[in-house]
């Protein structure tokens, strides 16, 4: 009981402080959430993009269903192999009306179908790195029937490249503003510990255990922390809403992000009041200026 | 109660605070630490409450003693000494009420028993009509009045009281000391530290007078 009226009382009666710190708290935490945020999008692109990776390996004649089918269930067994998909002469002249239409009069030209059958494989993720669809590849080359087999490499560099620079720069990015978020809180709850400096002084004169002392700091910086989280899944959710308007994949996990941020907000609001009052209550000596 | 044996202290390097200073309060007493600023007085208090410790010598306070006390005994030493000061340290966004019931909050005390307890210190120092002010409210001898108030709640064997009297006019101070006086009577150990040679000697001849950190006679 005490513990509860005691930091609501030092919420109520330091309001501006508090107001402060729940401000500074929102905005680290925003930032941080933008920063989630951003993230989880940039790798829903990065993972539509590697779904995109995929092998093509062209069969010298059209196979019979057996054979394709052995064949098939070879390639499916590999390691890494997520999908097979058989593709035969026809579907590819389809595929190739669909994909080049302005190129139908040269087929025309042709009269016959150029276009050989194919198995189409896709990767496990993990297996979307230019070494490994190489070994795939390399791999499915050797199975008898299979003339030649391909895949876009430069693509799959050029993919591989961008996504360690954006991996790297975005771990970079997130310590930045999380060490930054801990620094500026920790000292804005520093601020309102020192407003109540003397309430400190009393409970240790008057014999509070630490414990005491410290309870009624760390759970008004709890309740500011769970606030200033609130707020920001808040206005996340907010921005959200207005970008989603544009953007339809725009990736949101809402329960996550609230609770997430709520959190985040806890433990920022316990790191910051747990290590200011501490400091504060070692600090504190019945030193007068004439000893 | 309160032994100190031999005890320095030194914040810099080649000047004592304190050199060897013996001294015993025990029950009942009304001792009077006089002496100039800077001679000492403080810090002798702040040694038995241990808000500091001795660098030779030991302090005894109430079966504590300064070389081996925890960090966690510490506030239960202070629970059972009372202590006030020059400049109150008293809450200003609490009542005088609120002020002497905190002492026993932080404990966990809560109640009617609390309220008997706070009501009964604050009718000893003679508060009890100033219970609801706010402590910037009413005069600098009253403030001290819920000071003391504060410190006897919990019933100390001693009071200790570093300069009481320095904020207040001398009418002021003067009821200060028959209230500390009365306390005393109940049998209460009461140790004032004092620049004030002639109050002391009025109300006490127990007199430990201190100069540049040694006792001398005084």
């Amino acid at each position: 009981m005490f513990v509860i009226r005691e930091a609501l009382i030092g919420l109520r009666r330091n309001g501006v402080t508090t107001f402060i710190a729940i401000g500074i708290m929102f905005f680290s935490l925003f930032l941080f959430g933008l920063f989630l945020v951003g993230t989880f999008n940039l790798f829903g692109v990065i993972q539509a993009a590697r779904e995109k990776v995929e092998i093509n390996a062209f069969l010298g004649r059209e196979l019979t269903d057996e054979e394709r089918e052995k064949l098939s269930s070879k390639i499916k067994a590999m390691v890494g192999v997520k999908s097979v998909e058989y593709v035969s002469k026809e579907k590819a002249l389809e595929e190739f009306k669909i994909e080049m239409p302005n190129a139908t009069t040269l087929l025309e030209a042709v009269k016959t179908n150029p276009l050989p059958p194919s198995f189409k494989i896709k990767l496990e993720d993990a297996f979307t790195t230019p070494d490994k669809v190489s070994e795939v590849s390399e791999k499915v080359g050797v199975f008898n029937g299979i003339e030649t087999v391909e895949y876009g490499k430069s693509w799959i560099n050029r993919l591989d490249h961008l996504v360690r620079i954006l991996f790297l720069f975005d771990v970079l990015l997130g310590v930045v503003i999380g060490f930054s978020s801990v620094f500026v809180v920790a000292n804005t709850i520093r601020l309102t510990v020192i407003a109540r400096k003397q309430t400190i002084e009393v409970m240790k004169l008057v014999g509070a255990s630490e414990h005491t002392i410290q309870a009624p700091f760390i759970l008004a910086g709890l309740i500011e922390g769970g606030i200033a989280g609130a707020i920001s899944a808040g206005l996340l959710y907010l921005i959200y809403m207005f970008v989603s308007r544009f953007f339809v994949h725009f990736y949101f996990p809402t329960n996550s992000i609230i609770i997430g941020m709520v959190v985040l907000g806890l433990i920022l609001g316990y790191i910051g009041s747990k290590t200011s009052v501490k400091s504060m209550s070692m600090e504190v000596s019945f030193e007068t200026p004439n000893f | 109660m309160v032994e100190i044996r031999n005890v320095k202290k030194s914040f810099r390097k080649d000047w004592y605070a304190l050199n060897d200073i013996s001294l015993s309060v025990d029950k009942g007493d009304f001792v009077f630490l006089t002496g100039p600023t800077g001679s000492g007085k403080s810090t002798l208090l702040r040694l038995i409450y241990m808000d500091i410790f001795p660098d030779a010598g030991e302090v005894a306070v109430a079966g504590f003693l300064s070389s081996t006390i925890k960090k966690h005994e510490i506030p239960l030493l202070r629970r059972r000494i009372g202590i006030i000061f020059q400049d109150f340290k008293l809450l200003r966004n609490k009542t005088v009420y609120e002020n002497v019931a905190f002492a026993l909050e932080v404990t966990g005390e809560s109640g009617r028993k609390m309220k008997e307890k706070v009501m009964k210190a604050l009718a000893l120092v003679g508060l009890s009509h100033k219970r609801n002010e706010f402590p910037y409210k009413v005069s600098g001898g009253e403030q001290q009045k819920a000071a003391i108030a504060r410190a006897l709640v919990r019933e100390p064997f001693i009071l200790l009281a570093d300069e009481p009297t320095g904020n207040i006019d001398p009418e002021g101070s003067m009821e200060i000391v028959r209230i500390l006086q009365d306390i005393n009577t109940s049998g209460t150990a009461i140790l004032m530290a004092t620049h004030d040679v002639e109050l002391a000697k009025r109300v006490s001849n127990n007199i430990v007078n201190l100069e540049e950190g040694q006792m001398v006679e005084g």
